[in-house]
């Protein structure tokens, strides 16, 4: 907590300070940019999870559990509905396979399909394998208060030589902790692309985070011929262990076949 | 008797110059010529389009669900679909009605997966001229597991017949839908998305794979004749089945087609306009160069009491005679090249010293083999263009013979 309260003076002291130069917000947004990096990052985190695919018409829910190490080796097996349970999602650096236990093979996702939808949510095959950082991919373009949500908000512009679908992104941190409560996601023509609030900051092994994660296709709503209004993904965290030891056969292609 | 003498004078008044008349009318003639082969051409290479684009893919008439043409969301089908394919075939102006279904997948014959996309068929009604297939035969293949590769993702991806196709995509409820398939042939269909990306399947396995009960993305329809198109489309959107449903006509979901179709005619135009010119240029100048050598003989037929409505109708019938004469050799050398060229056509790309190629367009594949269509109406139209410029070209020699003096004339 008085780390918390730090963190939030500091970004108060930069605030206070930013008529006078720009330079000093730096400091204090690259922590809390730093600390939003690490959020959900440990040597091996496990968890269950739920997602919740909204369309207009129709809402899917899908139960998996998911495994990580580091930043670049994942696994996700869904568990529910039944009639896709076992299908499973392997991500080592930046390759990504699927297991598709209906038809027993392996395919892996090749770069042309990678913007594709992830099993049929809002998020893509890329931002599962994108080791995007907010902290390093970005510069930091501004600090300033935000009114909706209420918040600190910082500005961020994709560094030059940095490869990303975004060209800006502005990350709002709430007022009473350091956490990231929305993320607004700006493609390289300046169109806003992509909403993710984080809401619902739960206790989860040692570490507060947000376990609701709402995804909203701001951009395929709005330009479509017919416009989409109520597609989201929403992303519930429903346990989390991390720092926790993982076997490192569990991201391999043959662990990933023998799951079956 | 004196339209005969008129006619008489006319002829020799041709006579008096004839390497000057033989070149009016050659060049009336290549132009006449010209209009007849480019309109050919041109209306070979529109119908060709046309088949080409209406006939496997498009169809003259399509039924989609509303939103489906820009979103192609594998859940915005069309329920009921035997029940619409009965009305649809009840309506007298419809040749056929085929169902599709269309289903982008991750496909893959080992480990790496590619980018295809399953093209769900009848095989029943794809294996006509203008179907899908093309053929029988390989229509006769498709189903229970079966499906058939297009030649260009065959080739990218090394698949071959016999080979086992994994392939992998969203249901219509969003779930995975996957399936391993036998590839039972690779084909060459004049539909280039087959070609490129295509993994084409039996109506019914591309609906089990999208668990899909009795649905379907689009209904082609392909009409007796392609004018009765306003008239089934109309009648079509009355139909009790179809309601809900989004009717399109051919030129409203391609018109970049109807553009190029509608520039083509312009060309043609354009052509015919080309073709006046050089006969006013043609006629007027060899007019204006035979009136003004006979300055004293039309003087001294004045002198002598001749109706001055004569002597313009001689001038007038020279002219005329000059553009009929031309128009006649033009017409006869478009005769023998649509004789020649009717049966086997000829290859643009040949003419460029080119290979012959086929190019796609809205997703099928155009040969650069065109089949020209000449047609009486374009006679017609090049026979009155001519006759009529004829005409406008001698108004500038009647006005030099209406100005004579027959005394001053006659001292020239």
């Amino acid at each position: 907590m008085n780390i918390s309260r730090l963190g939030l003076l500091l970004v108060l002291q930069v605030l206070c300070a930013a008529p006078s130069g720009a330079q000093d917000a730096v400091p204090a947004a690259q922590a809390l940019l730093e600390q939003f990096d690490e959020l959900y990052r440990s040597t091996g985190t496990a968890a269950r999870i739920e997602i919740k695919i909204e369309r207009p018409k129709k809402v899917r829910t899908m139960q998996m559990r998911s495994w990580s190490e580091g930043e670049d080796k994942a696994l996700v097996v869904i568990d529910a509905p039944a009639r896709d349970a076992g299908t499973a999602t392997l991500r080592v650096g930046s390759n990504l396979w699927n297991y598709l236990p209906k038809i027993s093979r392996t395919i892996r996702v090749p770069p042309a399909l990678m913007m594709g939808a992830w099993m049929g949510s809002d998020l893509t095959n890329d931002d599962l394998v994108r080791e995007s950082s907010y902290a390093h991919d970005y510069s930091v373009t501004g600090v300033g208060p935000s009114e909706e949500p209420p918040g600190w908000q910082v500005d961020l512009a994709a560094k030059p030589e940095v490869p990303g679908l975004w060209e800006r992104v502005e990350v709002v941190f709430g007022r009473t902790e350091q956490l990231p409560v929305l993320v607004r996601y700006y493609d390289r023509k300046g169109r806003l692309s992509r909403t993710m609030q984080l809401e619902e900051i739960k206790k989860m092994g040692e570490r507060r985070i947000p376990t609701r994660i709402v995804i909203v296709p701001e951009r395929e709503a709005s330009t479509r011929a017919q416009p989409r209004e109520g597609r989201r993904t929403v992303l519930t965290y429903l346990h989390v262990e991390f720092d926790v030891e993982l076997d490192e056969s569990l991201f391999s292609l043959a662990q990933l076949e023998r799951r079956r | 008797m004196a339209a005969n003498s008129t006619l008489r004078l006319a002829w020799r008044g041709l006579g008096r110059n004839r390497k000057r008349a033989a070149l009016a009318i050659a060049a009336i003639g290549l132009g006449q010529f010209a209009f007849l082969a480019t309109a050919g051409i041109m209306r070979g290479y529109a119908d060709h389009y046309f088949d080409s684009v209406t006939g496997p893919l498009v169809g003259h008439v399509q039924i989609v669900a509303p939103g489906w043409r820009e979103e192609r969301a594998v859940d915005q089908t069309l329920d009921n679909v035997e029940a619409m394919l009965a009305e649809i075939r009840g309506q007298s102006q419809v040749a056929r009605a085929v169902p599709r279904i269309y289903a982008p997948v991750l496909a893959a014959l080992e480990e790496d997966g590619f980018v295809g996309m399953v093209v769900g068929a009848d095989p029943a009604l794809e294996g006509v001229a203008n179907g899908l297939l093309g053929s029988e035969e390989l229509a006769g293949l498709l189903g229970d597991g079966r499906v058939l590769v297009g030649k260009g993702l065959a080739r990218q991806h090394g698949i071959e017949a016999g080979a086992e196709l994994a392939v992998v995509g969203q249901d219509i409820d969003g779930s995975i839908a996957s399936a391993l398939y036998e590839v039972a042939a690779v084909v060459e269909s004049p539909v280039e998305l087959v070609n490129s990306t295509g993994i084409v399947a039996g109506l019914q396995d591309a609906q089990a794979l999208l668990r899909m009960d009795d649905e379907a993305h689009e209904i082609a329809v392909r009409l007796h004749e392609a004018e009765q198109i306003d008239q089934a489309a109309d009648s079509l959107g009355a139909q009790p089945a179809l309601q809900g449903t989004e009717i399109k006509r051919w030129h409203e979901i391609i018109p970049q087609l109807a553009g190029i179709i509608k520039m083509m005619d312009m060309y043609s135009l354009v052509v015919l306009g080309i073709v006046c010119l050089a006969s006013i240029a043609g006629i007027a100048n060899t007019m204006m160069m035979s009136t003004f050598e006979r300055r004293r003989e039309l003087g001294m037929l004045l002198a002598l009491g001749a109706n001055p409505g004569r002597l313009f109708r001689m001038v007038a019938t020279e002219a005329v005679l000059l553009g009929a004469l031309g128009v006649l050799l033009g017409t006869a050398l478009g005769a023998c090249f649509a004789v020649l060229t009717a049966g086997s056509g000829f290859d643009l790309a040949e003419l460029g010293g080119e290979e012959s190629f086929e190019m796609g367009f809205q997703g099928v594949q155009i040969a650069s083999r065109v089949y020209p269509e000449v047609r009486g109406t374009d006679v017609l139209a090049g026979v009155s263009a001519v006759l009529v410029t004829a005409l406008a070209a001698c108004v500038w020699p009647l006005l030099h013979v209406a100005r004579l003096e027959p005394v001053e004339a006659m001292r020239t």
